[in-house]
Formats: structure tokens, C-alpha cells, sequence
């Protein structure tokens, strides 16, 4: 990613300093900016998001190799513990997470990260315990999902706002701002095959990001199309950001926790493994990451030397 | 940037599936398509408008390709074969038509959970409506292909009926009978794709066996085949359609079989509610195996 100096990057603060220094305080006694306008509208003590031992299971005989292949690489890390059938992507899960709350989820790949996230958005099902959500979600996943290149931009907005489930007026209210937004011009009566790669890309932004939910899920944090607009759709994820009742971002990008999220949380091996701070949380997965980049390391060393582990 | 009153963002409780009584992921199920109709009739017009689109005749194809179909019948049986019983032009288009809504309900629904692959892995929303927008599609061809219908009285004026009013009443049998199918169909085939790879010749040794290209009282009148055959679905549906659109060999008119197709209805609400259950039980695995 090629940063313009002139037009501001996503790592600058997608809130105002003062809410910024509210966030940072957060777990002091006084209250806060965040804590005044969660509890406004909250009653005290009800999370957004309630996790009680959730489990995802996958069914390897039913995946497909795509699919079967990354579970059987998590299944090997995992030791003999699991069954051949069958593989939880997530286990014995239990979270809360509180209104006003900019929650990052860290940790190695295929933790089950993901899995947390598509079953946050109802995607995926629960295959033990429950989810509850006190609050409407969407994700900005949908980038372009179900686009038909046949139907014209127009027409592809009505079908993705009724796959989403957004009413016919409301979609009607907000089409002409989805448009404008992703400035596809006379192009919104052709055909979306006619479209360039680009343009679908704006379209599918447009759409995903014209609905406020109370929690926005987010996984990893999104670069689309050229300068001027990733620059547009950055300052929309802020304003995303600022207007949900919680956040929830799935990343890599540990400097994007420490810097705005207010809780983190370590997955591994599909459960919890630290929750707190983000910069204490970000230090514990460097930590372990770095002890297992050594394990990894000295077993090489054996190997390559022919010595049995 | 707005926040409308969506369903699919309103607060929400989920459990493990295995949690729920059959009675409840039926009547969810049910609820879901009632609920979701708008977006059954965008897909169902997004299939239509993407059907023959670039072609030169573009929408004359839903009239013609019936008719083209009829025309190699006619060719094979009556000119090659010199088996044809009178009027045989009207006689197996009888069949063709609802033959092809079959086909296409059948086709589409199958095909229509694999076929969506990057949006159930990542929009929440009640798959079960795309089944029934296949079958929706079909339907809708169905009736389009009626003006095929009308142009073939043109040669065919005398067998004209009354009868021919009843002709929604076997489409509702056919209906329930091809969406309570196109449901499990759909579901298996999310996890074992052959489905979608056999359908075709299933399809095509199905119609052989049906009362299409022949009818049982002409041909199988005492044929120790016949209560095999009798036992087929499409059995009742095809020779009412027949009795409705052609009548007797002699051209008399003698209305459907009310009996069968009563038999046939009451089996597809079965077969519908089976679906449902069948559906919705596999449902939260779809995302996983797509």
C-alpha cells in the first residue's frame, strides 16, 4: 500500500483527541466521554454481545479440500486430543463485550479469529452454546458478495439491500447516496460486467457501509480502489467507528490495536487466551510468538543436525 | 449513511441448531419465505432478465424453445418412428411445457446454494429463499410459455375447452410437488455436488418414464409396467395437464384426475414440510462447506 503523504492514512486517529484521551482513561473511576454516551443509552450492566460456551465445529468429512486442508493443518498443531471427524474452530468460548467497547481480537492464523467473527455476524451457527446479540450487526465483509454481472448497478443495489434485509423505503431513502458515493457515474444503468474492477469495488463499499449497525465487525481494515477514494472510505470507517455502539476488529495490524482499541483480546487454538489491555495483550502474543518462533527454530536445528526430536 | 429498522440487524439470540424442536425450524423456515418475498421476487427477476439475455430473439426464446422441442418430438416419434397418435404435435406439447417447468424448477433450485458461495460465506440472511426463487423462476417461465400454448390452438382450434381454466389447479400440485423437492435438493447437493451432475439424466429418463411422449391409455393400456408407473408424481400431473390441453385421442374432454392429483398434493405438503426440516437442519453447516 503506496501512501500519499498528502491525503491522511488510516493510522490517524479516527476519533477527536479529547475522545481519544476519554478512551485512554476509560478504567479510571471519573467518567468518561465513551462511558457518559454508553450509559445515556444503556442501562448499566447489560453487554452488546454476550458469548457463553460457544463452540464451531467443522465436519471434515463434509468440507471441502480448501477447507479440510487448513483445518487438518490447525488439527496437526493441535496434538491427538481431536477427533479425525471432526474439528472445533472454536471452543468453550465465553466473552462479553460492553457498549462502547473498540475490541481487537489478535492471534496466529487459524486460531479462529475469523470463526469468532462470522459467528458475531450470524454467518456461522453455533454447534454448542449460544450467542447474544443486544444490538443490530453487519459486517463489512460484504464487499461486492453476490454481485450479478447481468443486472445493472442499480439493480444490484436493490438485490443486495433485500439480501441484507434493508426495507424498501429505507433502500429507497439511501440508494442515491450509495451512488454518489461510489461515483460510478451514467455507469449505474449498464450492466455490472461492463464495470471495471475498480468501479465494482466502490459499488460494493458504497453498499456495505450505507447501513450504521449498533456492533460493526470488522475483519482487518479495508483498502479499496484508487488514492481518492481509499482516502473517502477511510474517513467512512472512522465515522463508522464513532457512530457504532461497539466495534469488533479482527487484524494483524497489532499498532492499529494498542493505538484504538480500548480491550484486546489473544485467540488461540479457538479460545481466549488473554483478555485485558490492548498493549498488554499485544505484548503477551509477542511474547509467545517469539518462544514459539525459538521452539520452532531449535526443533529445525535438531532436525537439520539428524538428531531425533 | 443511514440506520433503518433492517431485520437482519435487529438484536438477536442464536443457539446451537441441535437445540430446536423440528416444529419450530419448520414454522422459522415457513416464516423466513413469507417474510423474505421481496427478495424472492428480485431473484426470481434477476434469473428472467439473465435467461437468454444477448441473444438476437432474446425473450421470443421462452415461446420458441418449447416449440423447438415439440418439433424434434414430432420428427423422432410421428415421421421416424410413424408412432404418433392424432394431433401428436398437441399431445406431447402438453407435456413439454410443464416438463420443462420441472425441469427448470429442479435445475435452478439445485444448483442455487452452491452457486452463492461468497455471499453465504458472508451475508447473514435465511438461505431457504433460494430454493424457492429457482422454483419461482420456473414457474414464471411456465406461465410465459403458455403464449407458446395459445399459438399451437391456432392449428388446433377444435380441441379448444373450458377445461383449460383448470390449468392453475395442476400448477399448484406441480408447485408444491417441485418446491417440497427443490428444497432437498438444494440441501443435499450443498454437500454431495453429484447431485447437480446427475439431476440432468435423472431428469431426462424420468420424462421417458412419465406419461409424455406416450399415454397410458394408449399405449399402456394393459401393460403389468402400468402400476409401477402409476406411481410416479408426475404420473397424475402430466395426463391431467393432458386431458385438460388435448383431451381424449378422440378429442373428447374429460377433466383432470382429481383423485391423483388430490393423492399427489397431499404427498407434496408432506414432501414440502420434510424439505423444510431437511433444510433447515443443514442450514448453519451451508457456510462451512461452500
Amino acid at each position: 500500500m503506496t501512501v500519499d503523504p498528502k491525503q491522511p492514512a488510516f493510522e490517524e486517529p479516527p476519533m477527536s483527541d479529547s475522545e481519544l484521551e476519554a478512551a485512554a482513561r476509560d478504567d479510571e473511576p471519573e467518567e468518561s466521554e465513551l462511558d457518559r454516551r454508553r450509559h445515556e443509552i444503556y442501562p448499566e450492566g447489560q453487554p452488546a454481545v454476550r458469548i457463553r460456551n460457544l463452540g464451531i465445529r467443522y465436519n471434515l468429512r463434509l468440507t471441502r479440500r480448501n477447507t479440510l486442508k487448513q483445518s487438518l493443518a490447525s488439527m496437526v498443531r493441535r496434538g491427538d486430543e481431536v477427533k479425525q471427524t471432526h474439528f472445533w474452530a472454536i471452543r468453550n468460548l465465553d466473552l462479553d463485550i460492553e457498549h462502547g467497547d473498540n475490541l481487537g481480537v489478535i492471534g496466529p492464523n487459524g486460531a479462529g479469529k475469523s470463526t469468532l467473527l462470522l459467528s458475531l455476524a450470524g454467518i456461522l451457527a453455533p454447534s454448542e452454546g449460544s450467542v447474544e446479540m443486544f444490538g443490530g450487526t453487519s459486517t463489512l465483509l460484504t464487499i461486492g458478495a453476490g454481485f450479478d454481472g447481468d443486472l445493472t448497478g442499480r439493480d444490484n443495489i436493490d438485490l443486495a439491500g433485500a439480501f441484507l434485509g434493508i426495507p424498501h423505503q429505507d433502500m429507497a431513502r439511501i440508494t442515491p447516496d450509495i451512488i454518489e458515493f461510489a461515483d460510478i457515474g451514467p455507469f449505474i444503468d449498464a450492466p455490472l460486467r461492463t464495470y471495471s474492477t475498480g468501479m465494482r469495488a466502490r459499488l460494493g463499499f458504497s453498499i456495505a457501509t450505507s447501513v450504521i449497525p449498533d456492533i460493526l465487525l470488522l475483519d482487518e481494515v479495508l483498502g479499496t480502489g484508487d488514492q481518492t477514494f481509499r482516502s473517502k472510505s477511510q474517513a467512512r470507517i472512522r465515522e463508522l467507528i464513532q457512530t457504532a455502539k461497539a466495534v469488533v476488529v479482527v487484524t494483524h495490524d497489532l499498532g492499529y490495536v494498542t493505538e484504538f482499541c480500548n480491550r484486546a483480546i489473544l485467540v488461540e487454538r479457538g479460545g481466549i487466551v488473554a483478555q485485558g489491555k490492548p498493549a498488554d495483550i499485544v505484548t503477551e502474543y509477542r511474547d509467545r510468538v517469539r518462544e514459539q518462533k525459538l521452539i520452532a527454530e531449535n526443533q529445525a536445528k535438531r532436525f537439520a543436525s539428524g538428531v531425533p526430536g | 449513511m443511514t440506520t433503518p429498522g433492517s431485520d437482519a440487524l435487529r438484536p438477536a439470540v442464536r443457539v446451537a441448531t441441535s437445540e430446536r424442536s423440528p416444529v419450530s425450524l419448520i414454522l422459522e423456515g415457513i416464516n423466513e419465505l413469507l417474510s423474505r418475498r421481496r427478495l424472492i421476487r428480485y431473484m426470481v427477476s434477476a434469473n428472467m432478465k439473465r435467461t437468454h439475455v444477448d441473444t438476437v430473439l432474446g425473450q421470443i426464446w421462452w415461446v420458441l424453445d418449447p416449440l423447438l422441442q415439440m418439433a424434434i418430438y414430432v420428427v423422432l416419434i410421428e415421421i421416424i418412428l410413424n408412432r404418433g397418435t392424432p394431433d401428436y404435435p398437441l399431445f406431447i406439447f402438453a407435456a413439454i411445457l410443464p416438463w420443462k417447468w420441472l425441469s427448470i424448477s429442479l435445475g435452478t433450485s439445485t444448483g442455487s446454494i452452491t452457486g452463492r458461495e461468497g455471499l453465504i460465506r458472508q451475508v447473514q440472511f435465511p438461505k431457504i429463499v433460494l430454493p424457492a426463487a429457482g422454483v419461482l423462476t420456473g414457474t414464471v417461465s411456465f406461465a410465459i410459455s403458455l403464449i407458446a400454448l395459445g399459438l399451437m390452438y391456432v392449428l388446433y382450434a377444435d380441441r379448444l375447452s373450458p377445461w383449460l381454466l383448470l390449468i392453475p389447479l395442476v400448477a399448484v400440485v406441480q408447485f408444491a410437488f417441485s418446491i417440497g423437492l427443490g428444497f432437498i435438493l438444494a440441501a443435499v447437493n450443498t454437500f454431495y455436488r453429484d447431485v447437480q451432475n446427475i439431476l440432468g439424466h435423472i431428469l431426462r429418463l424420468w420424462f421417458y418414464a412419465s406419461p409424455g411422449l406416450w399415454s397410458f391409455q394408449e399405449n399402456l393400456q394393459d401393460s403389468p409396467l402400468r402400476p409401477l408407473l402409476m406411481l410416479n408424481p408426475m404420473a397424475p400431473i402430466l395426463e391431467s395437464y393432458r386431458s385438460l390441453i388435448y383431451g381424449t385421442t378422440e378429442g373428447i374432454h374429460t377433466g383432470p384426475d382429481f383423485f391423483g392429483l388430490g393423492v399427489v398434493f397431499l404427498f407434496s405438503i408432506g414432501l414440502i414440510l420434510v424439505g423444510i426440516l431437511l433444510f433447515k437442519r443443514m442450514e448453519p453447516a451451508f457456510a462451512k462447506v461452500v
